[in-house]
């Protein structure tokens, strides 16, 4: 074709939008996942003690939070229940581990829908190679999806 | 690690599965699999091309 | 041979003058896009990137993932 610099950018769209990057089109406008979650919940590390956290979540105003490595990598989470353990115990011991985490370009109205659905108080979001966006409560997602959005434009 | 024997079946694929992937719980009455939790949110490719990407 | 690049690659083409184009069908690329990208459906490239394109400038072809 007469081109001589011709680049693929094998992992594609869905890599741009998984890890957040802006984006044009008819969807621009739509609420996602990564712009409602929560950037400033609380997070803790493996070898801390839940009573240490118990008081930091608290005093945040928070009934959660995300357990993270030192590259904020998502690791557990702790919800009310694990929150409401017992406050000598490890982090490690006490969280729950490994939950499934979303993406930043998720619409907020699916997010919404099946957080009632499945009856999910809240939901980490993660970029694709698994550091913490921030944490999405029902109540926002709920509060969001029900807003009038732009319908065209530029998402960024 | 041994996982969990599967106690549920995917609501869309019907699929056994050990517990749902959206809230992690073995007992959710609407337990959705990854791949179809990942179609349904657009997180896995939304339909094949004739090119396969 | 297209040479791969990564989302950062991608970045640093565009800073660069790069074109971007998406190779997906009309209604997928009407849809999301990245910002700036043309679309030209693969079907389609070999005959209309000459006419759409700077064959001067970088082009960074991109689909929805690798599969």
């Amino acid at each position: 074709m007469g081109f001589t610099q011709v680049y693929d950018y094998v992992a594609g769209k869905l890599d741009w939008l998984a890890a957040g990057g802006p984006i044009e089109g008819t969807s621009a406008g739509r609420p996602r996942a990564g712009e409602v979650a929560r950037g400033d919940v609380p997070t803790c590390g493996l070898d801390e003690r839940l009573g240490e956290v118990q008081a930091r979540v608290r005093a945040a105003g928070w009934d959660a939070c995300v357990v993270v490595n030192q590259e904020r990598v998502v690791l557990g989470l702790l919800r009310a229940k694990e929150l409401a353990g017992d406050p000598a115990s490890r982090i490690e011991a006490a969280m729950r581990p490994g939950p499934s985490t979303f993406r930043p370009h998720v619409p907020i109205a699916e997010m919404a829908h099946r957080m009632v659905d499945h009856d999910l108080e809240n939901a980490p979001i993660t970029t694709s190679d698994g550091r913490l966006v921030g944490l999405l409560r029902r109540t926002d997602a709920l509060r969001t999806a029900h807003e009038p959005h732009q319908a065209e434009g530029d998402s960024t | 690690m041994t996982r969990a024997a599967p106690v549920v079946g995917c609501a869309a694929c019907g699929k056994a599965i050990d517990c749902c992937e959206f809230c992690d719980r073995p007992d959710c009455p609407t337990a959705i699999c990854y791949h179809c939790l990942g179609v349904a949110l657009s997180q896995a490719t939304p339909e094949l091309h004739d090119h396969g990407g | 041979m297209p040479r791969e690049i990564d989302r950062e690659g991608v970045r640093r083409l565009v800073d660069q003058g790069a074109q971007l184009v998406e190779v997906l069908p009309a209604h997928e690329y009407e849809e999301e896009h990245l910002p700036g990208a043309v679309n030209l459906p693969l079907r389609r490239l070999e005959e209309q990137a000459a006419e759409v394109l700077d064959r001067h400038r970088a082009v960074v072809v991109y689909c929805w993932d690798s599969a």
